[in-house]
């Protein structure tokens, strides 16, 4: 039991704005103060001190075929040390890091969950033994479906049932967590050596675009009303002019409501905001990509901000990633999945002297800024944009423009005529910054329990040396960011894991995952399924994931 | 000058990254020196005799240091001597100074090298003046002798500096180099594999890549790699 | 049973059906199938010729590995993940090396990534879309057998339907027995693989006028008729053998294979991948890679991961005298290493893990017999293309696990760690 007294809470699920007040946990849980024996409780003082929900990273690479070629084929990135073996594990890595790395990593950071972004649903097996090498955190993976023969099939045939009961076996067999897509189409193109380049354009082979796709993911997502809405990463990835494919599919969205959550998320967005006809014009489209989103209020995104260091680009958009290796000439690793998906990883780096890195570094701001709080979700896509680690330097940077005018000298002046930053004289407030990597994140993953400090609420908790009724944000951005780095404490599930960056305990959280396959006849499907496995170089029933192979399984059931 | 002698044969290798810097320092401060003896970490006193004549910033390492590694990594003056053979990695990301080694030398000799001098009066194995795992420019700067034969892969992705090697050399000789030179008196295997830039001279006999132009300044490739080094008989 | 997994090679077939009455294996290879067949075993634990219970030997083993300066462990491609993240994390509490057989196999591969990359796929992307697969220094009818029939030869595809819509060429320094199905076979000269590598992007990018007539024993007409073959494939696959990375030029020729396929990916598709030879040295490279970060070579000496092949591969280490103590668990260096190796071996006290006796058990001071996985124990795999296959327990045994009794040993060493 924990009574964390006298402690500033900012909670905005809860309406709770820097009040002082005390948290009670018991078994892991918040609860009220009656159900405690104050006596018994292990006490925390908290005075001037800001507490919230832990963290939730809801759109990183952490786990799987993609970030373990990225450190097979980057020694260089190992070779930061973090922490020697000793009570805990020997921990290295520079922006990509090991698994227990990336648990502590997040915890010392006051972080307690965070998604693996995208899982092809075959090598599931493999992203879920990574995930319960990560300790600390609870975790959870979305298993991509946007370049699957099986899902082409389904559209193809316009039957919706036979989707839905597609989507609910595969996250099952996966124990994934929801729909991703990514490149809708473009890497089956990729497979033959192209991409689609429009939401109209046919799918090689198949008598599918990227709008049918999308528009028939996120219909059957909906009807099977899964915690997470479909969630998308947009054609055209990296190309300039690309903000406009990225208005037209956010606007698919358009017409479909759910009363708990968006219909559409938009993942790492910085990276599909481009304006422009070349890298030698291209611009900032985040403002037009700004106000749609702002206009829709069944859309959220996620920054994909870019941080100035290294970075290793990994995605399921395999075609790009060859796009990247030709543009810069460094090492590539390509991944063709079967006849489900693609992959690939090219290792970069944003240099504040590079004008199109800046731009970059530029437009996740203006998303984040110019984009309304409650539908824009702070991330750095982990490793693409750079490390999660730096998410302090996202929030300070949002809540200060003086912070980001210092900012703005050390950097390419190309960003002043390309995008809107220097203009912008918005300044989030700490509970807007608090919602955007709490509460929010929470909501659109769909988990009732995270990103706040209700009563019933998993006690999940950080507690940062920063009085928000004293800081003046603007001005002590330093201050601010320093805070957010490491956390005074970190709890997890009612344990103290970490105190000032000092890992204590070290716990394994649990792999969230949804079943719904109470929720359709999942048999209808499986005839097409199985004669897809001819196809397939595994047997039937060899594919997926055993939930009595999960470390800490918790299946969240939709009815 | 600092003299140092291994006390008794090393059950596992040492790890000592010895510098001449340490010849400045008193002997009681060296032997507080830390390196690593397999697991554990020791003193150098503990595994060494340590004495000193004069105040020169050079270190004689006497008797057999085969078994230890990363000697003179890092080094910026002054000058090592090695009285027998030497073991891996050493001299690595050195920056000037001298090292000297009477006999042979282990792997990974002036690894990403960036000045000073090595000479080996003996032979030197694989992976001389080269570019650790992951990095991208091996030696760029400083000169390395070996009066005695090399290994395999000698000088990859070599940016600058010299290289001479008075016998043979193994095979993969200046592969990915871009600038710098490496001299070979006696023979070796394959040379310039993907070369951008730089130039490879070997006496003895060499086997050319069948992407080099025969020119007047000799092979010129690789045109892989739209590459203008040169490899030529001298 | 049905659909059961196969532990002998990297192609891991799941499709056997096993009779636990005759234990016998349908489907499977004959490499598969003497898995499955009743071998001797290791009776019991034993400390110097003497048996002893489990709990004696792993005490008397633990005594060796945390005494020891620089303790070696080796082996681990034919074990389960499982077992393979003890390992790692027990050779990270002692301080000691992590090594796995692709150090004398396979792991020039990894270098070669380290320098260009990995552009490849799966198996299923082979078997369904590969119009042409060259098989370069890898011999499959003998060393994979199935390995042709589900993946790539013979294999019926969603999009190259069958073998007459696929051409496979072998590139080999002589006529092996998949030469023999070969569409066609090119004999090259040993150790020309770097040569013949480089000639062949030299020709596709447009350089064939620098190309002498002949390289590595093969006439230039035949190259540019390879390289056109190549570039005009839709979609094609390389797959390499041992001839590739442990012959001349090792990691080198696999990254100059990897350049090959970089450059033909700009105008067409192909990908690359290794032939890998135990049914889980992949698991032994990937576990260690998100534990650690590295997959092979590491060595924990100072508290954290450092990877140097050239120093901490098992060969290097016990040839440069640079271990006191070994762990052996799942394989048999004394059968495969070197001599001076091996020699170094016997000096030293060695700890096996293993369910049958070998070379290795002779020079054993301390021998831990273990259950078979895929038969009597289950747990997770990886295919030679990553693919993860679980394997499964069929039979009942008193054995003990891989993974139980490096548990074990790990609780005692944190133990003793304090």
């Amino acid at each position: 039991m924990l009574w964390i007294k006298n402690g500033v809470v900012v909670d905005p699920k809860n309406r709770i704005n820097a009040e002082k007040m005390d948290l009670f946990v018991k078994d892991g849980k918040i609860v009220e103060e009656s159900k405690v024996k104050k006596g018994d409780c292990k006490v925390i003082d908290a005075s001037g001190k800001l507490v919230v929900a832990g963290g939730i990273d809801m759109h990183a690479h952490i786990a799987g075929g993609k970030i373990n070629t990225g450190r097979v084929m980057r020694p260089e990135e190992m070779r930061v040390v973090r922490n020697i073996a000793g009570k805990f594990r020997a921990t290295v890595g520079r922006v990509l890091l090991t698994a227990p790395a990336i648990g502590y990593e997040y915890a010392k950071m006051g972080y307690t969950m965070s998604f693996e972004a995208a899982t092809p649903p075959i090598t599931s097996p493999h992203t879920h033994e990574e995930l319960d090498a990560i300790p600390i955190i609870d975790k959870g993976a979305l298993p991509v479906f946007g370049n699957w023969h099986l899902v082409f099939k389904c559209i193809e045939e316009k039957n919706l049932e036979k989707l839905k009961s597609l989507i609910a076996w595969t996250i099952e067999r996966s124990k994934g967590f929801g729909v991703k897509i990514v490149n809708p189409g473009g890497v089956e193109a990729w497979m033959y050596g192209g991409n689609v380049k429009g939401l109209d354009e046919q799918v090689p082979g198949f008598a599918v675009t990227p709008r049918e796709i999308i528009t028939w993911l996120m219909r059957a997502n909906e009807e099977l009303n899964l915690p997470h809405s479909i969630h998308l990463h947009c054609n055209n990835l990296g190309i300039p002019g690309n903000y406009q494919t990225t208005i037209e599919s956010i606007k698919l969205a358009n017409g479909l409501k759910n009363e708990k959550r968006q219909i559409l998320h938009v993942t790492h967005v910085q990276f599909n905001s481009y304006a422009g006809n070349s890298w030698r014009d291209v611009a900032s489209g985040a403002a037009e990509i700004a106000k749609i989103v702002n206009s829709m209020d069944n859309v959220t995104i996620d920054m994909g901000q870019a941080i100035f260091g290294h970075a290793t680009a990994m995605t399921g958009d395999a075609p790009f990633q060859f796009t990247l290796h030709k543009l810069i000439g460094a090492r590539w690793s390509n991944k063709d999945t079967e006849v489900e998906t693609g992959a690939g990883i090219v290792p970069i780096g944003y240099l504040p002297s590079n004008p199109v890195h800046t731009l970059q570094w530029a437009i996740g701001l203006e998303l984040g800024l110019l984009i309304e709080s409650d539908k824009v979700v702070l991330t750095t896509d982990y490793p693409n944009g750079g490390p999660f680690t730096e998410y302090p330097y996202v929030m300070a940077m949002l809540m200060s423009k003086k912070m980001r005018e210092g900012e703005l000298k050390r950097v390419h002046q190309y960003v002043q005529k390309a995008t809107t930053l220097p203009s912008i004289e918005t300044e989030k407030t700490l509970y807007e910054v608090i919602h955007m990597t709490r509460s929010l994140p929470a909501r659109v993953m769909g988990l009732d329990k995270k990103g706040h400090l209700g009563i019933g609420a998993d006690a999940d908790i950080a507690i940062y040396d920063l009085n928000p009724l004293t800081t003046d944000f603007s001005n002590e951005f330093d201050r601010v960011y320093k805070a957010f780095k490491v956390s005074e404490f970190t709890i997890k599930d009612g344990d103290v894991v970490a105190k000032k960056g000092e890992l204590v305990k070290e716990v394994f959280g649990k792999t969230f995952w949804v079943d719904a396959s109470k929720k359709v006849d999942v048999e209808a499907v499986i005839p097409d399924v199985k004669s897809y496995f001819d196809f397939y170089t595994v047997q039937f029933s060899n594919y997926g994931v055993d939930e009595r192979w999960l470390k800490k399984s918790k299946r969240i059931e939709v009815i | 000058m600092l003299i140092i002698k291994p006390k008794k044969y090393f059950e596992v290798c040492v790890e000592a990254e010895i510098t001449p810097d340490l010849a400045l320092k008193k002997v009681e401060e060296v032997k507080k020196f830390k390196v690593f003896y397999g697991n554990k970490i020791v003193e150098l006193g503990e595994l060494f005799e340590i004495s000193k004549e004069g105040e020169d910033k050079k270190i004689v390492l006497g008797g057999d240091f085969s078994r230890v590694k990363w000697v003179g990594t890092r080094m910026v003056d002054g000058e090592i001597l090695v009285k027998g053979s030497i073991g891996t990695n050493c001299g690595a990301f050195m920056r000037g100074g001298r090292i000297i080694i009477e006999k042979d030398a282990d792997d990974w000799l002036g690894t990403e090298m960036a000045g000073g001098e090595i000479i080996v009066k003996g032979n030197a194995k694989n992976l001389v003046g080269c570019a650790y795992y992951g990095d991208a420019v091996g030696m760029s700067a400083g000169k390395i002798l070996i009066e005695g034969n090399a290994g395999n892969y000698v000088g990859d992705k070599m940016s600058g500096g010299e290289i001479i090697i008075k016998g043979n050399a193994g095979d993969f000789i200046g592969m990915e180099m871009r600038g710098g030179v490496i001299e070979i008196h006696g023979s070796c295997g394959f040379v310039g594999g993907d070369m951008r830039g730089g130039e490879i001279r070997i006496k003895g006999s060499f086997e050319v890549l069948p992407t080099f132009k025969k020119t007047e300044k000799g092979w010129v490739g690789d045109v892989n790699v739209k590459g203008e080094g040169v490899v030529k008989n001298f | 049973m049905e659909d059961i997994v196969c532990t002998f090679c990297g192609s891991v077939c799941d499709d056997g059906e096993f009779d636990v009455e005759k234990r016998r294996v349908k489907r499977f290879c004959r490499l598969g199938s003497s898995k499955f067949a009743e071998k001797e075993r290791i009776k019991a634990p034993m400390v110097e010729g003497k048996e002893v219970s489990y709990e004696e030997a792993i005490d008397y083993a633990v005594e060796i590995l945390v005494n020891a300066k620089h303790p070696l462990l080796y082996g681990w491609a034919s074990t389960v993940n499982e077992a393979i993240r003890l390992g790692v994390i027990l050779a990270e509490k002692l301080g000691g090396v992590y090594d796995q057989c692709a150090s004398v196999c396979h792991a020039p591969g990894v270098l070669a990534v380290i320098e260009e990359g990995l552009p490849g796929g799966t198996l299923g992307s082979i078997k369904n879309r590969a119009e042409v697969v060259i098989f370069w220094g890898a011999n499959p009818a003998e060393a994979h057998p199935r390995h042709g029939l589900r993946y790539s030869i013979t294999a019926k595809g969603l999009l190259v339907k069958d073998r007459k819509q696929r051409k496979v060429i072998v590139v080999d320094v002589r006529p092996t027995k998949t030469a023999k199905m070969a569409d066609i076979f090119v004999q090259i000269k040993p150790g020309y693989d770097y040569a013949i590598l480089s000639a062949l992007r030299a020709i596709i990018s447009g350089n064939a006028d620098v190309v002498p007539k002949e390289v590595g024993g093969v006439s230039k007409e035949k190259l540019i008729e390879l390289a056109e073959i190549m570039k005009n494939a839709k979609y094609g696959a390389v797959l390499y053998g041992l001839g590739v990375s442990q012959s001349r030029g090792r990691d080198r020729n696999v990254e100059n294979a990897i350049k090959l396929i970089q450059l033909l990916n700009r105008t067409t598709r192909w990908i690359i991948w290794p032939m890998r030879g135990h049914y889980n040295v992949v698991g032994a490279g990937e576990v260690p890679a998100w534990e650690v970060g590295y997959s092979y070579a590491i060595d924990f000496s100072r508290g954290y991961p450092r990877f140097s092949p050239a120093e901490f591969s098992a060969v290097e280490v016990l040839n440069r005298k640079d271990c006191d103590a070994a762990l052996i668990v799942a394989s048999d260096p004394v059968a495969h290493f070197p001599a001076s190796a091996v020699k170094y071996l016997k000096e030293i006290p060695v700890i096996q893990i293993d369910p049958y006796p070998n070379m290795t058990t002779l020079v054993s001071k301390v021998v831990i017999p273990s259950a078979v996985y895929g038969i009597e124990a289950e747990g997770s795999t990886y295919r030679m293309d990553g693919i993860v296959l679980r394997v499964k327990k069929i039979l009942e045994t008193n054995y003990w696990t891989d993974e139980k009794i490096l548990e074990e040993m790990l609780k005692r060493v944190e133990k003793l760690k304090g």
